[in-house]
Parts: C-alpha cells; structure tokens; sequence
C-alpha cells in the first residue's frame, strides 16, 4: 500500500502529529472520494440496464402472473396459473427438448468447426492474411440474409441441393428437405454453425497467437503425430477459451430466434420451435402476452446456468 | 430579453417544424408497401384536398404494429384491415363505431346490404367496406392446355384426374397449390375442403373436425400432397408465383389472383390465362364453397369521430367512384358501394363477372371471428402439416386437432 506524507517513516507512529484536515476533504477521505466517482461513473451503465433489461424483465415477470390476451383492456391476476399451464403443455415441454437439441447441436459443432479452422488458419502458408478476412463474412452477413441464403440452398424447387442431387441422378424428384423434422432441425443447426464459425474461429486463433511453438516442435521431435500434437497440447492450451465459447456458444444458441424463424417459422409443424420461436408465437399471433411473459421468464432461466458459469470464468480472470 | 420572453422563443421555435410536418390523416396500409398497389395510394393522397400521410407495413405485420401501436396510443387515424380480422382487431377501444360519424341511412344507401355487413360487430360500424369478393380457385389455362385439359373440373374426381395430368405432362410442376406451409393459409383450404366434403369445422363454437366428413378431406389432402399432385412448403405467395410462370395449374386466391398472375409472369397479358372458377364439388348436384373476403377501411380516435373531420372526408374520399372503381378494376375485384358495382367499368369485366358467377355459397370464415382464432388457426395448421407430411395418420391427426381446439376453446372461456 502507498504510504502518504503523514504517514512519513522519520516519525514514530505513536508521535504522529495529527495535521489538520483540509477544508476541501471529501468525507470519508480519498478513498470514499474515489468511491463516489466510481459509483458516479457506472451511473450512466446502471441506467442503460435498467432502462433496456431491468425494467422489461421485472415487467415481464410481472406479467407472468396475469392473464393478458388481445381481447381483454388490462391484465387480470391469476397467481400461478400460467406457470401451471406452461408446466403441463406440451407444446411448451415439446420446445423444451427442441431448444435443448438445437443448443446442443449448433454449440457442439460450432466448437468443432470453428477450432478446426482456426487450427488451419494458425498454419503458416501463402494466403492466409486473405482467408483469414474472407473467414469472417458470414459474422459480417445479416442473419436472415443467411437464412434466406440457406432457404434458397435447401429450397424443394429452386434449391441447390436439389438440383446438385438431380444432376447426379441421386434423386428422381425434388425433395422438400424444409418439411421433415430432422431436415429442417439439420437445416437451422447449419445456418446457425455457419454463422457461428467465425466468431470462434477468432477465440480459438486468439488463444493459439500465445501456443508456445517451441514445444510443439520439441513434441513431434520425439514422434508426436498431428493428432497427439493436438490433443496433448493445442487443446489444454485452449481449454480457458474453450470453457468461454461453449458458455457463450449456449448463451446466444438459447437466445437464437431470427435465422430460424426465417428459415422454418418453427415448423414443420413444430419440429423448430425452440423456446424463442414459442414466445414470439404465443406474443405476436396468439396475442396471449401472459404465456409469453412466463415462457419467457422460463428461457431466461434457461439461460441463467451457463450465464453464471461465464461470469464465474471471467471474474477467475480478473483475480 | 427577459427569461419569460426567451423561454416562449424557445417554444415557439420548438413547434414551429411539428406545425409545419403535421399531416391531416394518417393512412395505414399494407397495399402501399406492394408494388403493384403503392401507385394506387399515391394516386388517392394525391387527389384528396389536404396533408395525408401514409403508413406501410407488409400485409403479415398489420395486425401486430397495429396492437403495438394501439399500447402506445399512436394509433393512425384511418386502417386498412382484412375483413376476417377485424372482429380481433374490434377489441381495440380507439376504434371508432362509424354509425356516430355517418348517417345510418347514407351507409345503407351507398353498400349492399351483404358487403355493410363485413364491417358490422355486435350492431355497431366497426369498419366501412372497401374491396371485396370471395376467396374461390382460380385455373392456369395455359397450364390446362398443355396438360390436354379440355374443360375446368367441376367434380373432385374431374379435378384429381386433371391434376394428374399436368403431374404426367409438366415436369417440376406443382398441379394445385395446396397451402401446406403457413398455418393462416393452411386454414382457409382446410375449411374450403371440409366443407366441401360436407363437413364443418365449427359448430356452434364447438369444434366437430373429427367427423368422418372432416376426416375424409384431411384424407384427400393428404392424398393429393401423397400423389405429388401439391406439394409440401407452399404458401399463398409461392402459389402465386408458380401460377403466374406457368408450374401450376390450380389454386385458392381472391378475386386480385389475375394481378398477382401478371405480376409474376412478366406478362401483362397473361391474365387472359387467370379463369375463375368453382371449387369442385364432391357430388354432382352439390352447391360449390368460397370464402368471403374482403378489405374495409376502420377509424380510430373519437377526435376523429366527426362527418366533417379530415379523416372522415379521406374515408369517403377513398370509397368514392373515381378513385375506388380503378383501384378495384386494376386489382381485379369488386368496389363494394353500390354506385362502384353499377359502373361500366365493372359490369363489362369478364374477369369479375366470371368471378361472381363461380362463387358458389361463399360462407363466413368461421375462425377469424374467434377471440382465439390464432390460436385455433395455429393448432388447425400444425394438425393438417403433421397428416400431410406423413406423422400422422388423417385420423389420428384429427382426433388430435380435436382434442387440442376443444381445450383452447376451454382455456378461452
């Protein structure tokens, strides 16, 4: 700790004269001083959170115990009723397991790909400034500018898989690849990693830029082949940044909405309502605001675990 | 310069530029965000003494910023709504009873009495009549001909037997546009089919779609998307278009198909091709089903609720012969005054003629008047998609879709 000029060595402590305080002190002295600033800087955060997540989830967790639908003026109290109802539909129960396998899905081979690639692109070769950047337009694309991208590939007349697989005499008619349940889950999971794969392709590259690679010329010295380089070494060098994007990759997987419903809508039938999809439905068409407000109440205690998962990482880090 | 004189300076200047941006009516409108309708409102802003400013959102997000915006309280003094939705969208309390604004007398004298009645909600005026006509099928003769089909089907086994035919002659061809990707669209042919087959969906508020009727057109659909004769992930919008290039044959539309005909074959044409007609019926002598359909224009603010207000003027403005008659001639349906029905204009089109004349016993459309017609419709549509895609069995998917309405109807008191 510093020492200030009262505290000066060349006078013993129980000697210490007491100087008197200055008339410009803060109360409290310069540490409560700096408190004040600090609370004063986070001022301007605290009212954004508030203002933007706050006060529209206590409102919606408000409104998770009344009965609000489109034909009624003002919401009527019904306690636990909704929560009662969203625990026994199994419509919700059913975007439950959808959310889950999605989440579980899309994260798994987001990692998957997004490490590989990174792994190559870490590689020195000719082009590899260039790849790098091209690797990043689909982080840059709109997600439903993705969507209707991967909407038109796996489209049953115009799409390319089609015509491919039809070229190739492996279909005799077009198949409608968006109207299966396992098609359509396949396709959202796609759109998704796709989207996904930059993003932590840039943690895994970030995370590689101090992988020390004296020790990995010394490992394939002694016989290490690619996958054992790998395994012994790349990935427990990468296994903070790893933790960080499986929280985060199921973070904004839970979140996920807008890819999937311009892609399927949730369909067919309800093969693709995650979570978010549902409450957007029961919100916007079935207008019965009070399901929604407790589906949603639901999905962000969905989100909660890995939240505080990443949080308990990050505050690590910082001590 | 005191504080007091700065301050009202301040003030003045302050609403000096609303002043000058204030606009007489607000005019909200999914036609204006359609290309082939936005010249249509720029023509009626235009022709209209005094500032209107209108307000677009695609036809699928009315409904939605509608209710937001009546949360809010920035609700547009003049909407155009969907017939069938305006029982939901009545709930809003801005919504003016037009029977305090105009005289019942002049409403009655200027609408049949049958296209009035698409406004009316509980005895009152909720909404005024603007276009209208049935929602019914249209043919693709050019699809008929090449296919070697001679006349329009008139019974269900005549229609099969055509649709096979275009399936055998026209490579990568949809034969009918089954609606088997939007719950909304899924609704209106699964209505029109099971009435068809002489079932309901609704009675008295109680569902009955697991009739054996009910099951025999759900078994028909699901034949047809079996057949390769629809197909699966067809919506309204991907009809129109697979219709309009020549890859279908037959579809469910209103009356404005032909103008979606033209749009999408690059022909202005083509809509010699557009033939209206009645939806086959499952026995000879049966009477053909359509829907009824429409769109009528509401008022909201009680500000507004005047005969001389600037909103109340552009209401009578935009039903008014010079500017409704070409809009409805354009889009291809009917003007619902009675003055616009009697004009040359409509009375020698062949196209609506022919229209009104394959009508048939249009019927109202049982679910959108339903406090959880979305609801109802959603669950209608999931149960139709699980049959047609091969989850479920017709039966199975009907018992359950009955199971599912009769607890929604529960749950909605």
């Amino acid at each position: 700790m510093a020492r200030t000029d009262i505290e000066s060595p060349s006078l013993p402590r129980k000697d210490a004269v007491r100087l008197p305080a200055s008339p410009y002190a803060k109360r409290g002295g310069l540490k409560a001083g700096q408190g004040r600033f600090g609370m004063l800087l986070l001022l301007p955060a605290v009212a954004a959170f508030s203002l933007v997540i706050l006060v529209p989830f206590l409102e919606a967790l408000w409104l998770s115990f009344y009965r609000y639908t489109i034909e009624m003026n003002a919401p009527r109290w019904t306690g636990l009723t909704n929560y009662a109802r969203v625990l026994s539909d199994s419509a919700v129960l059913g975007s439950l397991m959808t959310t889950a396998v999605f989440v579980t899905l899309a994260t798994a081979f987001s990692i998957f790909f997004g490490l590989a690639w990174a792994v190559i692109l870490n590689e020195p070769f000719r082009g590899r400034n260039s790849l790098r950047g091209l690797s990043l337009l689909p982080w840059i694309m709109p997600a439903t500018v993705a969507a209707f991208l991967w909407g038109w590939i796996f489209n049953s007349r115009y799409g390319l898989i089609n015509a491919a697989a039809l070229e190739m005499g492996l279909i005799e008619f077009p198949q409608a690849w968006l109207s299966t349940s396992s098609g359509a889950m396949a396709a959202v999971v796609i759109t998704k990693v796709w989207l996904s794969i930059p993003l932590f392709m840039s943690f895994f590259l970030a995370g590689l830029a101090s992988l020390d690679r004296e020790q990995i010329e010394a490992a394939r010295v002694d016989g290490a082949g690619n996958w054992h380089v790998l395994r012994d070494h790349v990935v427990p060098h990468l296994r903070p940044v790893l933790l960080v994007t499986v929280v985060l990759g199921m973070i904004g997987n839970l979140q996920h909405f807008d890819t999937i419903w311009a892609l399927t809508g949730g369909g067919p039938v309800r093969a693709t309502s995650v979570l978010s999809v549902e409450v957007y439905r029961r919100a916007f068409e079935q207008w019965d605001i009070g399901m929604a407000a407790t589906i949603g109440v639901l999905w962000v205690a969905t989100i909660l675990p890995p939240a505080y998962l990443y949080l308990r990482q990050l505050m690590k880090g910082v001590e | 310069m005191t504080i007091k004189t700065t301050l009202t300076a301040i003030g003045l200047a302050l609403t000096l530029p609303l002043a000058a941006t204030a606009e007489d009516v607000e005019f909200m409108t999914w036609t204006y965000t359609e290309e082939n309708g936005r010249p249509f409102i720029d023509a009626m802003i235009e022709g209209f003494d005094g500032e209107v400013e209108p307000i677009g959102y695609a036809w699928g997000e009315m409904t939605r910023n509608t209710f937001l915006r009546a949360r809010t309280d920035t609700l547009p003094d003049i909407s155009q709504v969907q017939a069938r939705l305006l029982p939901t969208l009545a709930n809003i309390e801005q919504m003016v009873d037009l029977n305090t604004v105009f005289d019942r007398s002049q409403l009655e004298a200027m609408f049949p009495p049958g296209f009035l009645a698409f406004g009316e909600i509980d005895g009152r005026q909720m909404a005024l009549p603007w276009i209208g006509g049935t929602i019914g099928m249209v043919a693709n003769e050019q699809v008929m001909e090449a296919a070697g089909i001679a006349e329009v089907p008139g019974t269900l086994d005549e229609f099969t037997a055509a649709l096979v035919a275009i399936r055998d002659s026209i490579p990568n061809s949809v034969p009918y546009g089954l609606a088997t990707r939007n719950n909304n669209s899924i609704v209106l042919d699964y209505l029109i089919w099971v009435w068809t087959h002489g079932g309901e969906v609704m009675l008295d508020g109680e569902p009955v779609v697991n009739s054996p009727e009910a099951v025999a057109a759900l078994e028909y659909m699901v034949m047809l998307v079996e057949e390769r004769l629809a197909a699966p992930e067809i919506d309204r919008p991907d009809a129109r278009r697979l219709f309009g290039q020549g890859a279908m044959g037959f579809y469910f539309d209103a009356p404005s198909a032909i103008s979606f005909a033209q749009e999408f074959s690059g022909d202005e044409t083509y809509g010699q091709y557009v033939q209206p007609m009645a939806t086959p019926v499952a026995v000879a002598d049966a009477d053909p089903v359509s829907i009824q359909w429409g769109h009528v224009l509401v008022m909201y603010g009680d500000e507004n609720a005047t005969a001389d207000s600037a909103p109340a003027e552009f209401l009578m403005h935009l039903l008014s012969d010079n500017v409704l008659v070409p809009y409805a001639s354009a889009k291809g349906v009917l003007p619902t005054t009675t003055s616009g029905q009697a004009s040359a204009d409509i009375t020698s089109d062949p196209y609506l003629t022919a229209w009104a004349q394959n009508a048939g016993v249009p019927r109202r459309n049982t679910i959108a008047g339903l406090s959880n017609g979305a609801e109802v419709a959603t669950i209608i549509g999931e149960e139709v998609q699980a049959a047609i895609l091969g989850q479920k069995t017709a039966e199975e998917a009907a018992n359950d879709m009955q199971a599912r309405l009769e607890e929604a109807m529960a749950n909605a008191g």
